[in-house]
């Protein structure tokens, strides 16, 4: 890995773009955990928590799947 | 990953920039760096509060009969003990790391969200004051063991609610955290910094944080039920209403076992970053390892039933997570080959950081394999809450996590510092750890076995001599802490100056940076190629 200092980018539109990306981010994010803290309740009042709550795991579980493998199939288009 | 020549140029533009100074920084401050330090600080006292209440278990186990304290303060010194460590010390102590580490290893100015990341480390205090302060409470702290099982919890008294207040805001804390990470790892990354080219540490923390996101909220909706069934009226784990106690178990257990690798994984990436560099030679099997880390953490939901063998669930469930449980070890497996692959006909030596690295690898193996063995039911079901159960945990979550955070803290303390440590006060403090550890971890195989249950505060006469044994080994072990504390101090007011680059084979950004670390680093990005 070598490192060199980058070609300065106007500060402003970098700045402006970064923040919108990271505010998008971490807005799905938020999003995702207010679902599974309100789906664990919501769950107990199904006539089957059980399969309510299997089906809450197997979303969290896809979750992961479809987040880890977007970002490790991302490499191929940097 | 190929090695990096010394290239101080990024970083140096603010080497000099005004900061604010006194309590207000501290208060205020947004800076990556200022917040890891204070993360790393507030789980070491946690540490040692968790410490002594051990040491206060260990004196009364010394030999059978009540001796120091009464059962009921036994049990709740037991509870706290276990919140203490988890949420207080183990897991603010990864966040430190990654507060510290992270934006570095990427070539990223700082966290991205400042003041999101303040918000995160200042909720934690209140928390701890809240589990501390419920011994103070009307029927003292929570008994019911940290994993709040009903209907002992749903029963206790308000010490169960403040501990359940302190697991919202540590959860609120650790969700505002993963955020942050996930968000720096993915936007801010430096130009040429691929996924693929991130260092490992960074790997583990983005999928540990994916982790948080998912299990911390079904933990805060598990204690918000736990809640509303004690004051309003709710009867979703209240057997006297019609509620299913061992419901709780299956939820709180798909929090707790993906939690057990919230706390591992980022040890596992900070031994993956040691080990390469005191080796001198890249980590062995790169991209093997982030598919195992990541295969353990799906895998880690998957599991969550090995914790409840005994609740009498179907045979076909038992084999499922049996065999679910057995599954973990093969992609634990290939990090274990990794590392000493990369270990293999390396240049190394054995400095302490490398010291706590390779002692991490000998005895995590060992807590794995029990953990293979606490995984086959017929075996599981005679020895579950016993001390062979402790003894497990024990070799997982102290020589595993610990002993890697503590890997980490030399490694890195040049950088944080600008100072080197006191490599002989190192070593002992690795030698007398790993020691007294086994001390007083290993017999407890034996107890376990033998059928001594855990959280207990009296035993049978035939328990004695290892409990003896044990317990001289916890104090031995606490005492040797100490030597920590006063290594760190001692770099911090006198240690030797540290070279930019201490170690020959650290080949990641944060070391083209001088040492210590200037305030604001890598404004204008470095380029990765």
């Amino acid at each position: 890995m070598t490192s060199h200092a980058a070609e300065p980018m106007r500060p402003d539109a970098r700045t402006a773009r970064r923040r919108a990306a990271n505010l998008r981010t971490a807005t799905i994010l938020l999003s995702i955990a207010a679902v599974f803290f309100c789906g664990i309740i919501v769950a107990q009042y199904s006539d089957t928590p059980a399969v309510a709550i299997g089906i809450l795991g197997l979303a969290i579980i896809g979750f992961l799947g479809v987040t880890i493998g977007r970002n490790v199939g991302r490499r191929e288009r940097q | 990953m190929s090695s990096i020549p010394h290239d101080h140029a990024a970083g140096h533009e603010h080497e000099h920039a005004h900061h604010p100074g006194g309590i207000m920084r501290w208060i205020m401050t947004t800076n990556h760096k200022d917040i890891g330090t204070l993360y790393l600080w507030f789980s070491f006292i946690m540490f040692i509060a968790g410490g002594i209440m051990a040491l206060t278990i260990r004196a009364e186990l010394f030999q059978p009969g009540l001796q120091l304290v009464e059962p009921e303060f036994f049990n709740q010194l037991n509870t706290v003990h276990g919140l203490i460590m988890i949420f207080g010390a183990i897991m603010p102590a990864a966040v430190g790391f990654a507060n510290w580490q992270v934006p570095m290893m990427i070539g990223a100015p700082d966290m991205a969200f400042g003041r999101l990341n303040n918000w995160s480390f200042w909720l934690l205090p209140f928390a701890g004051l809240l589990l501390l302060g419920s011994f103070l409470s009307p029927g003292g702290a929570p008994s019911a063991g940290w994993t709040l099982y009903p209907p002992l919890s749903v029963q206790a008294g308000m010490g169960m609610d403040m501990t359940i207040f302190a697991v919202h805001i540590m959860g609120a804390s650790s969700i505002m955290g993963s955020i942050n990470i996930i968000t720096t790892i993915l936007n801010m990354r430096a130009p040429g910094m691929t996924l693929m080219k991130m260092p490992l540490f960074v790997w583990t923390w983005l999928i540990t944080a994916y982790l948080l996101i998912a299990v911390m909220p079904v933990l805060a909706g598990s204690v918000t039920m736990l809640l509303t069934d004690r004051h309003f009226g709710t009867s979703f784990f209240n057997a006297a209403g019609g509620g299913d106690p061992v419901l709780f178990q299956h939820v709180f257990w798909f929090f707790g076992h993906p939690e057990v690798y919230i706390m591992i994984l980022p040890a596992f990436g900070i031994v993956s970053t040691v080990i390469p560099a005191f080796a001198r030679k890249p980590l062995f099997g790169y991209a093997s390892m982030v598919y195992a880390t990541a295969s353990i953490a799906i895998l880690s939901f998957m599991v969550w039933a090995h914790h409840m063998f005994t609740v009498g669930m179907p045979a076909a469930g038992q084999l499922f997570f049996m065999y679910a449980t057995m599954l973990i070890a093969v992609p634990t497996g290939v990090k274990v080959f990794n590392w000493l692959a990369t270990m293999w006909k390396g240049s190394m030596t054995f400095e302490t950081p490398m010291l706590f690295a390779i002692g991490f690898i000998f005895l995590f193996t060992m807590g794995g394999f029990t953990g293979l063995v606490l995984a086959i039911v017929p075996v599981d079901i005679p020895l579950h809450d016993t001390y062979y159960v402790v003894a497990h945990f024990h070799y997982v979550l102290v020589a595993g996590s610990l002993f890697a955070f503590f890997a980490g803290i030399y490694y890195w303390l040049p950088k944080w510092t600008g100072r080197m440590y006191d490599e002989t006060l190192g070593k002992w403090h690795f030698w007398t750890s790993f020691i007294f550890f086994n001390i007083t971890f290993f017999p407890m195989h034996f107890l376990g076995l033998a059928g001594m249950p855990r959280r207990v505060p009296d035993y049978a006469t035939q328990f004695t001599d290892w409990n003896v044994v044990a317990s001289i080994g916890a104090f031995g072990f606490g005492l040797s802490q100490l030597l920590l504390l006063i290594a760190v101090l001692k770099t911090i007011r006198s240690g030797a100056p540290a070279a930019a680059r201490p170690w020959d084979g650290a080949d990641t950004l944060e070391w083209t940076l001088p040492s210590p670390a200037p305030y604001h680093t890598f404004e204008t990005p470095p380029v990765v190629k």
